[in-house]
Parts: structure tokens; sequence; C-alpha cells
């Protein structure tokens, strides 16, 4: 690929972001930021218990509230039909509670005021009467004859949501009996939540004089909420507008439809007044959607010699109350299947029970590509404990079963087709890096003198993009995405797109992406997202399928504007299309490079001077169908030290050698890394949303649930090698989601490797000092 | 959210008198804080209200108080109590065994309280509702105290009349105080509530830690 100037700042060049001005200014806008005249405020009434009968709700109290315009029950919302709405998986989930309650911070009840604190107060006011019922909490229990049966509205009478299960069974058990090895590991990914800096809500405003509801709203698929809209409210969808303005942090957590964002649009719609509604903080963790908890075992089968024979996994779901996971119709447990990772099994077996329990609904994909996350955490966990079992050092194995990058395109035994990769060479870079051999000598020495070291490899592999047609759909649209491109006579240009950036910063990389096709400037380039009255639509963004498939449709919309440029350029140079060549920014003739035509000056012609038998203007839509999903790989090395007194943990070194095929702006994929390995860090170590034995929440704040500031965080070294991918149109390959996915592996890892000659061999995440310290306290390792 | 809270205190008074206090749940309803007997039912079972206030949660507790074990001869004592908030922000049970030994000087109590929150107080998590609950105990032994020097003194923090709830912002800074600064700070907030107390508490854990004066 043909580097630009920096002038024009195409693809390869670290461009500071566009959108950052207004964001270190304070002057971004936000759905918080929206305010309507007249607008009025929602505040939620929400279940204290996990599981209770609604036995009568009295609001006479909290109407009394000076202020308060409204106030309304699931009973309210059965008379209009809505007291339920489907969920993206194909279940539906109580909007306001009716009959009973499933979780802690359900939604019971929605007060509307003429301010926000009018709406909390009365909120306070509402007295809901309960009988409480038996709880279930732990998901292994969810199956069993005497557990309490949640949802009572479904036809089957159990909690069991979905069985799954891919690839050869038999082929599989037979590779196990006849292994001369078997490793296995019971590994939980718990229950965590991306906490975005920005909670979710939205403004609702109906005019009932155009009957237009326009509603900013937190939305990662404004497109996608524009139609579930239209489809559960029965609004003709050219009437709902649905706005996703500056969006602080997504990470999964703003897929689905929220029941706030309901309740504020039937209180619009009933008020005929914009409704704003925000969550605080702890209905943001308690009550919107989590991820993981993912109850996994993995089995290697393997020769003494450490090559794998075979991978059996079998994995119980919490799904919570509701199964609101967002995640493609045809795939209940996401990509999970892509758990043979970076590693040539021969064959393999997986099955996933999803299961019902009186915690939050959800189980969406938090900055991976729907299950990825819990996938890589297990089978380089796996191949550590076999690793282990074998007495190899656990680089050796892995590189002894990595698939060649010979062997590419190479299809896994679960019917994944990896487009390419070479994982040996990110694997050196990464060990040369971190200088590993010096390593392994500190940690012997160490080890003498009673001191524990950890070294933890992750050689992960992502799949992400999603996705291709045939396979892909969320409630039956396909998962392809947009993009339109409109150059002004001037040479500059707008363009949309059917993603939403959420910080990623797409308005700098796909200006980056028109550079590099039309040679226009970046900085003249605006991007646009968002708005579904003016975006092409589009499945949004998440799963790191913005670059694979908005950024694609991007470049094949470029190019289509270049084909009608060679046209105009060909007749304002008076010669034929074939005699023409492009170099970044204008046609030439060939041979004589002075006859030229900027893009800048085509364009202009587009509007002033249109060739005959050529429509005027210059502008395309594509919309972009992948091929195939794009798989990222890399290979993460922590080093930890662990203090035997206190248990305490310190990551002294990470190394992240990424590989996501061609980069568009180094500088934000490095920032996107140094973002999900802090993430990884804090999923490893510090954070999970538990509950006790009664259903309250146990990480419903801050408080509980902590969130890594620079004082925890470790310095991370980063580095790339670049396998392009080979079909997407400029090789790039999506990385936002690999830090996430590949870290907390490389981080448990290197914890289990510091105790291992203790005879450790799992530990559970999140590793807290308080966790080490018992193990230490267990081994007599400390006092 | 399950909380197991133990505590031992010591007493100058006599065994008897001590006894005869500890086994009249109106009488000990009266100390606790933010807590009021409003009927009784029949010999063994009561009618109470509580209120506890921690930051912005208020949970008005409504129940029953029932004493599943009286052992006059070994002065012990085992009562359930069960509560709903009076607007549906939860519930929670206790069961409390106390028994009280003689001393060569004045008595001691033991007392075990299992304590099981449901709702929004729990999810302050078990290390501020074991913090709420040492500073609650504070206000209850001073109140205990006072009660059984001279009966008719006014009870400091509650009345049985108005049971007003325990105080709001005191406990949740004293308690969220504590749990940051663990140690030391714990103990600034059991003396500040225990100062006008001439024997200090003796918490059971650890044993040797008196708390400050």
């Amino acid at each position: 690929m043909q580097k630009t100037s920096a002038e024009i700042s195409g693809m390869g060049h670290s461009m500071k972001r566009k959108e950052d001005s207004r964001f270190i200014q304070g002057k971004g806008n936000y759905v918080d930021d929206v305010n309507l005249p007249g607008m009025v405020y929602g505040h939620m009434v929400r279940s204290p218990y996990a599981h209770a009968r609604l036995k009568s709700i009295n609001t006479d109290a909290a109407k009394k509230v000076p202020g308060v315009l409204a106030i309304i029950t699931g009973e309210d919302l059965a008379k209009a039909n809505l007291a339920w709405m489907p969920t993206l998986s194909n279940d539906k989930q109580m909007v306001l509670a009716t009959g009973k309650v499933l979780f802690q911070a359900q939604e019971v009840a929605f007060v509307v005021a003429e301010d926000r604190y009018a709406a909390a107060d009365a909120a306070e006011l509402v007295e809901v009467e309960y009988e409480e019922l038996p709880v279930l909490v732990d998901p292994h229990k969810a199956m069993d004859a005497d557990a309490p049966l949640l949802r009572e509205d479904r036809t089957e009478k159990n909690n069991h949501i979905f069985h799954w299960e891919v690839g050869d069974k038999a082929a599989t058990d037979k590779a196990f009996k006849e292994a001369a090895v078997v490793s296995k590991v019971n590994a939980l990914s718990p229950r965590c939540h991306p906490a975005p800096l920005e909670t979710c809500g939205c403004v609702a405003d109906f005019n009932k004089a155009t009957e237009k509801l326009t509603v900013w709203l937190t939305s990662q698929a404004p497109h996608v909420h524009r139609t579930v809209f239209a489809l559960v409210g029965g609004i003709p969808e050219q009437n709902i507008r649905i706005i996703s303005p500056d969006i602080g942090g997504g990470f999964g957590n703003k897929v689905p439809v929220y029941p706030g964002y309901v309740c504020a649009v039937v209180a619009s719609l009933t008020l005929g007044l914009p409704v704003k509604w925000i969550e605080t903080r702890s209905e943001n963790l308690q009550s919107t959607g989590f991820a993981r908890d993912y109850h996994m075992t993995a089995e290697i089968a393997a020769d003494k010699e450490g090559k794998v024979k075979a991978l059996r996994v079998k994995t119980l779901a919490d799904h919570g109350a509701f199964n609101a996971a967002a995640q493609p119709t045809k795939f209940p447990a996401g990509l999970f299947s892509i758990c043979t990772g970076s590693y040539e099994f021969p064959q393999s077996f997986c099955e996933v029970d999803g299961v019902y329990t009186n915690k939050a609904p959800g189980g969406i994909a938090y900055r991976c590509s729907f299950r990825v996350t819990e996938a890589a955490y297990l089978i380089e966990r796996a191949m550590d404990v076999l690793a282990d079992d074998l007495k190899m050092d656990p680089v050796e194995l892995r590189k002894k079963n990595f698939v060649p990058a010979a062997k590419f395109p190479y299809k896994s035994p679960l019917g994944w087709t990896y487009d390419s990769g070479d994982y040996h060479a990110a694997m050196k870079l990464a060990l040369d890096t971190i200088g590993y051999d010096a390593l392994l000598k500190e940690q012997a020495e160490k080890r003498k003198k009673g001191e524990l070291m950890g070294i933890g490899i992750s050689s992960f592999t992502e799949i992400v993009g999603a996705g291709p047609a045939h396979t892909f759909d969320i409630l039956g649209i396909k998962m392809f995405d947009s993009a339109e491109i409109r150059i002004h006579p001037t040479g500059k240009a707008i363009c949309r797109m059917g993603t939403k950036s959420q910080g990623q910063g797409h308005e700098t990389t796909y200006a980056q992406i028109v550079a590099q096709e039309l040679g226009i400037p970046a900085k003249d380039v605006q991007v646009e997202e968002g708005d579904t009255d003016t975006a092409p639509y589009g499945l949004g963004t998440y799963a790191s399928r913005s670059t694979p498939t908005s950024g694609a449709a991007t470049a094949m919309a470029a190019r289509k504007i270049k084909e009608k440029a060679r046209k105009i350029a060909a007749f304002l140079l008076e010669v034929s299309e074939q005699d023409l060549e492009w170099e970044p920014g204008k046609f030439f003739v060939k041979g004589a490079p002075s006859k030229a035509k900027t893009i800048q000056e085509i364009a202009f012609a587009a509007y002033t001077n249109i060739p005959p038998g050529l429509e005027a203007g210059l502008e395309a839509v594509d919309y972009y169908d992948p091929p195939n999903l794009t798989f990222p790989f890399g290979t993460y090395i922590a080093v930890v030290d662990i203090d035997k007194g206190t248990g305490e943990i310190k990551v002294r070194r990470f190394v992240a050698v990424d590989d996501c095929g061609n980069i568009i702006n180094p500088m934000i994929v490095e920032g996107q890394i140094h973002g999900g390995l802090t993430e990884g860090f804090a999923i490893a170590f510090m954070q999970e949303i538990g509950y006790d034995e009664s259903g309250n929440v146990q990480g419903g704040t801050f408080m509980d649930y902590l969130i890594p500031t620079a004082v925890e965080t470790p310095h991370w070294e980063t580095g790339k090698t670049t396998t392009p991918s080979p079909h997407h149109p400029f090789g790039a390959k999506g990385i936002g989601e690999s830090p996430n996915v590949g870290s907390p592996a490389a981080f448990v890892n290197a914890v289990v490797d510091a105790l291992s000659h203790l005879g450790v061999k799992h530990i559970d995440m999140p590793i807290t000092p308080w966790k080490v310290w018992n193990i230490l306290k267990e081994k007599g390792i400390t006092g | 959210m399950a909380v197991k809270i133990e505590k031992t205190f010591r007493v100058d008074q006599p065994t008897d008198k001590v006894w005869a206090f500890l086994s009249d749940p109106r009488k000990v309803g009266a100390c606790v804080p933010g807590a009021e007997i409003t009927e009784q039912v029949d010999e063994r079972t009561y009618k109470g209200a509580i209120k506890v206030k921690v930051g912005p949660s208020v949970t008005d507790y409504k129940g029953e108080v029932q004493i599943v074990r009286l052992d006059q001869a070994l002065h012990e004592i085992e009562i359930l109590g069960k509560g709903q908030d009076v607007r549906g922000k939860g519930s929670a049970s206790m069961k409390m065994t106390g028994k009280v030994h003689a001393l060569d000087s004045g008595s001691e109590v033991t007392s075990i309280s299992e304590l099981n929150v449901v709702g929004i107080l729990a999810q302050m998590g078990s290390r501020v509702i074991s913090e709420v609950s040492n500073v609650m105990f504070e206000q209850f032994l001073n109140n205990f105290r006072k009660q059984l020097q001279s009966p008719d003194a006014a009870i400091g923090e509650t009345s049985t009349a108005t049971a007003k709830p325990i105080s709001a912002v005191g406990v949740a800074f004293s308690a969220l105080k504590a749990t940051f600064t663990r140690h030391s700070s714990s103990e600034e907030a059991k003396a500040d509530l225990a100062k006008s107390d001439s024997a200090p508490p003796v918490p059971d854990k650890p044993k040797d830690d008196s708390g400050g004066k």
C-alpha cells in the first residue's frame, strides 16, 4: 500500500484524533448534555429482592410529592401490551415487573417529575409490598429438581435456556480414550461489568404535532434500536429518529435495549413532553448488561511429547433472570467455539448450557466479540495446565502446537476458517522483547531464595468483524455495515456510517481511509455517525466490527467515487481513462505527470463541468458484507512478583505483541491496546459482580467494584507484527478487543506460575491479595 | 447478606439484675438505637419497629420479635426477630443468643447475633453492615448501662415514644471511616460513642482490644 503524505494522512499516519479537541475542552455532547424546553425527568423504582412475588404497589404518597407528573407501573404497561419486551437473544424481558421480580435492582415503577430531585424523592415513597421467594444464585443448582422455578412465563417449566454444541463428539471422545496424557482445568470467567465512564440513559421526545419520536440514546447500535422501537412500540419506523451523540464508552454495555429507555419513551408519548432518564452508577452496575459468568471446564488430550490431539469443553453459562445476551441469532454462546485458539487440534467438541438465575440479565460481550474472551482465557489457561502436567516449558508447548503460518487459511475443527496468521513470529517478538531466557534464570534463582516470581504467556487468537450475511444476523437483520461518502464541490467530504464510535476514534480513522483511497486530506473529511435520519443503515459498533465492516465499506465507496473521478479526469484532460494513472490526490496522464487533475479539481468539475452522459455530483454508498471474519492474534507476556507476607501481586512487566493486520492509525491502535490491557488487568485482579446467598449484589458500587487508576495500572510495552487479512479491502483486522481478550490469561498464568512449585494449578479471577494470601497461608509460606 | 456478630461486655451490676433486664425484650428494645417495641402479642411475642439510616438509605423495618428460648437457670436467652421495610426496600432477620455470667465483681454478657439483611442495605456489603452494627452496638451498650444503673434515666439516642432513626450522618460517616481506615479510626469511632461510660467495651475479637477512652 502506497503511503500518503503527512498532509493527506492516509493509512499508517499517527494523526492526532480529530474528536479529541472537543473532548479535552469539555465540549463533547453526551446524552445528559441534551436539554430541551419543557423537559421532565424519570427515575426508576427498583426491587430490593432477588426473587419475590409482587403483591401491591401503592403510589399515593409518591404522587403527592410536588412536581410529580406520572408514575408508571408494570400493570400500566401491560394494558398497552408493553410490560415485556423482546431481548436480542430471542427471549423476552420485563420492562416493569408484573407478578414477580427476578433480580435485585429490577425495574418496578417509573416516576416522572418536573425535576430529577422530585422524581428521586417520589421514587423513595413508592410503597411496594413483596413476598419473598426462594432465591437461585448458584447456576450449578439451576437444573436441580428442587431449584425454584424462575420464569413462570415460559412454557418450559425449568431454568434451562439453551443447550448448544459444536464439533465431532464421537471422534473427540475417541481421541481422549487413546490419549497418553489428559489435562483438565475448571476455570470460571467471573461475572464482571464494562462500567463505561458514561452510564446509560436517554432523552425521549415525542412531538404530538408531527408524530415524530426523537430519542437521544446511549446506543452502540442506533439503527437496530430504531427497528426494535418500531417493532415493539408499533410506531412507523420513519417517525422514529435515534440519535447517539457522543458516547462515553460502551464496551458492549450499550448494545441492549434497557427498560429505562422504553419507560422514557412511554412517558414522552403519554405526556407529550421530552423525558430524560439517566442511570446512576449503581443502577448501571446492578441492572444493565453484565459480561462473562461462564463456568468452564476444558480437557486437552495430548501425547507424551506435548502434541495436542483433542480439546473437550463443557460450559455452564449464567445469563441471569432474562437471556438478554447481545449476540448473533444463530450463536447462543457467541463465538465461544474459537476456543481451540492458536493451536492445531485435530478434534474438538464444545458444549454450552445456558441457565437462568436470580441475577441481573445480560451476557453481553465486554470488549470482546461475543464470548471470545472466555474462550481465549480458557484455552490459554488449559495450555498452561497441560505444560505443568508434562513438566514442559509453556512456550515450547505452544510453539509445538501453533497452527503454522503456511497452513492459512486454516479450518478449525469447530468450523471456523482463520484468514491469516503467523503465531511463531508474534511469539518470537514477545520473547525477545521481554528477554524470556533471562527471566527463567532469574525465576530459578529467586525460587531458591524462596521469592515468588511468575511469568505468564498468552498466545491468543481472536475472531472479530461479524459478520458474513450467510451466517450472521441480529433479529434477522444481516450483519453487513455501511458507508456513504459525499464529496463537496471544493473537494472536501462528509461521510456517514452505520457504526457508532464510543471513543474508538472513528472520526479520525474513517477519514484516514478516505484520505488513503481518494487523496483528500483526512482533515478535510468529516465523519458523522449515530443519527438514524442521516446515516445509512448499519448494525453498529461492537465485536471489533467497525474496521472490518464499515471500514471496508468506506474503502469500497471511495473506490466507486474514484472510478467516477477517473471518468471526469479523462474528460477534463481530454485523454482516455486507460491513459490515466493515480497517485494519492490526483490522476495524471501516463508519461506526462504535469498533465494532471487533482481530486479537488475533479470534485469541482463534478458540479460545474459535468462530462456528457454522466450524472452530476460525486458520492457513493456501500453496504459491505464481509466474506469472512478476521482473526487478529498476538502474544502477551506478564511478569509478576508476589509479596509473601501480604499476597500482593505486582505486575513488573507486561509485553503485548499484537497483529491486527494493516494499521490505519498506529497511535490509536496503541491507545486501544493500553485501554484494553488496563481493563484486562482489572478483570484479572480486581473486579467481580458478586452476589450473596440471598441474591444481594456485592459489586454494585465503585466501593466494591474496583476501577484501576494510574496508581494500580502497570506499565505497558507494546509491539506488533503485520499479517494482513487477505479478504479485507485494505488488509485490516480490528484491534479494539484483542488486549481485553488476550490479557487476563497472561496475568493469571503468571500468578499461577509464581505458585506452581507449591502445587497450585489454578486460581479463579479476580486474583485478589486476599485470595493469594490464603493460598500462601495454606501452603505454609506465610504465617 | 449474612453477618455474624459476637460481642462480650462487662457491666458493674449483679448478675440477677442484668439477667432480669436482658430477658425482657421491652427493656432491651428500648436500648437499641432507632428501635421500639410497639405491642406485646403474647407472653413471648412482641411487635416492633426499627429505623436504620445508612447514608442516603433509610430502612424502616416493622416486624416481630420472639423469644425462642429462655433458660432462667443458665441465664440464657435466644431471640428471633424478623422485619420488612414498610416501603418494600428489603427485609432483615436476626437470631440473637445472649448469656449472662457472674464475675468476681459485676457480670459479663456474651451475645452472638446472626444477622441476615436482604435489600438495598445489604448492597453496602458485609464490611459496612458490620461497622454499622458495631456503631449501633456501642450506642446500645451505652443505653443498656445507663438503664441498668438508673432505670428511669432518659435514653440518649432513642426513646420508646418516638423511636428516631439512629443518627444518619454520624453512623454512616463513622462506619465508612472505619471501613476505609480499619483499625485506629474504628476504635476512635467507638470511643466517640462510648466515651460517657465507665467500663470500656470488650469486643470479642481481638480479645485484647479494649478500645479507646
